[in-house]
C-alpha cells in the first residue's frame, strides 16, 4: 500500500481532525499504551478494546487541543503561554484545579530535594 | 457498605498520603504528596510514566526508583509522611481490604500517565513555536489524566444504566461525551472546526 508520506515516522491520518489553522501529522496511537493502563485504572477491562482506546485518544487529543487553543487565548496578550494560563481555564473544575495545583507543588518539592541532594553529593566529594 | 475502591477513589481527591523517598529526607520535610508519585510511577512500566516521573532531575531519580523496585503498593503505604494523619489511617484502612484484582487496578490508576515526551510533542506541534515548559507539560497530563477517567466513569454509568457488561464500547464513549458536553465540561471553540 502506498503511503504518501516517505519518511518513516509520521503517517498523516486518513479523515483526521486537523485543525484548520496548524497542519500536524499525527501518528496513531501515541498514547495507546499509556490510555490502556489509565483505562484499567479508571474502571475498564484489563484489556480495553482498542477501538475504544482509539476513540479515547482522539478525543483527548481533541480537548487538549482546544484546551491549548483557549489558554493562548488568555495567554495572548501576554505573548507567552504560561502555566498560568492553563490553570485559569480550569479554575471551574475544583477536582482539577486541586490536581494540579497539587502536581506543580509535587514537583516544586522534588526539585527542591534534589539541589539540595546535588549539593550535598558535591560536597561530600569535595571534602575527599 | 462501600466499595472500598470507590471510596479510595473519592480519596484520591485530597493529596495521596505518600512517602518522602529515603533519599531526599535532607530536602523535603514537609506535607503529603510528594516521592510517592515518583516512586510508584517510575517503575517497571515502560510506557506509562507519570506527569511527574521526570521531572527536573530524571535519569538520576529514575535510578534510584529502580533500585527500590520490590516496594509495592502496601509497604508504600506504611511509609509516614507528613501529610493528615486521618486521611492516612484511611487511606491504610482501605487498602488493607483491597482484593488483589482492586490493588492491580489501583495501581495502574496511579501508576499511568501520559509520557511527558509525547505530551511535549504534542502540546508543541499544538502551539506551533512555544518552548513548552515542564510544569506545562505536567499540569496539561494532569488534566488530561483526569478527563480520562471522567470519560471512563461516566461510560461505566452508562454500562449499568443500559445493563450492559464486558469492555467499555465506542458507544459508551460517545455517549459520555455527549453527556459532558452538555454538562459544559469539554471547552468548545467558538469558532465550529471546519476541515474535519
Amino acid at each position: 500500500m502506498h503511503n504518501s508520506s516517505s519518511g518513516p515516522p509520521a503517517k498523516p491520518r486518513v479523515g483526521s481532525s486537523q485543525p484548520s489553522e496548524a497542519s500536524f501529522k499525527r501518528k496513531r496511537g501515541v498514547f495507546q499504551k499509556d490510555l490502556q493502563h489509565m483505562m484499567y485504572g479508571f474502571g475498564d477491562d484489563p484489556n480495553p478494546l482498542p477501538e475504544t482506546v482509539a476513540l479515547l485518544e482522539d478525543i483527548v487529543v481533541e480537548y487538549i487541543t482546544d484546551l491549548v487553543h483557549k489558554a493562548q487565548d488568555v495567554g495572548s496578550k501576554r505573548g507567552k503561554l504560561l502555566t498560568e494560563d492553563f490553570l485559569y481555564l480550569i479554575r471551574k473544575d475544583p477536582p482539577k484545579l486541586h490536581r494540579c495545583t497539587e502536581l506543580l507543588s509535587m514537583n516544586e518539592e522534588l526539585k527542591q530535594a534534589r539541589k539540595a541532594f546535588d549539593v550535598s553529593e558535591e560536597t561530600l566529594a569535595n571534602a575527599d | 457498605m462501600k466499595d472500598p475502591f470507590e471510596a479510595a477513589v473519592e480519596e484520591q481527591e485530597s493529596p495521596p498520603e505518600s512517602p518522602i523517598p529515603p533519599e531526599e529526607e535532607a530536602g523535603g520535610p514537609s506535607a503529603a504528596a510528594d516521592g510517592d508519585e515518583e516512586e510508584v510511577e517510575a517503575r517497571s512500566q515502560p510506557a506509562a510514566s507519570a506527569p511527574l516521573s521526570a521531572a527536573a532531575g530524571g535519569g538520576r531519580a529514575k535510578e534510584e526508583d529502580e533500585e527500590e523496585e520490590e516496594e509495592n503498593m502496601e509497604e508504600l503505604s506504611k511509609i509516614p509522611s507528613g501529610g493528615d494523619p486521618d486521611k492516612l489511617a484511611k487511606m491504610q484502612a482501605i487498602l488493607s481490604q483491597f482484593t488483589e484484582e482492586q490493588m492491580s487496578r489501583y495501581e495502574s490508576f496511579r501508576r499511568s500517565g501520559f509520557q511527558k515526551a509525547n505530551m511535549k510533542r504534542l502540546l508543541t506541534s499544538i502551539t506551533g513555536t512555544q518552548k513548552i515548559s515542564v510544569p506545562m507539560t505536567i499540569v496539561v497530563s494532569g488534566i488530561g489524566k483526569m478527563f480520562v477517567g471522567e470519560l471512563v466513569e461516566t461510560a461505566r454509568i452508562i454500562m449499568t444504566e443500559r445493563k450492559e457488561s464486558g469492555p467499555i464500547r465506542p458507544c459508551h464513549i460517545r455517549e459520555a461525551y455527549r453527556r459532558m458536553k452538555l454538562e459544559g465540561k469539554i471547552p468548545r471553540r467558538s469558532v465550529p472546526r471546519l476541515f474535519r
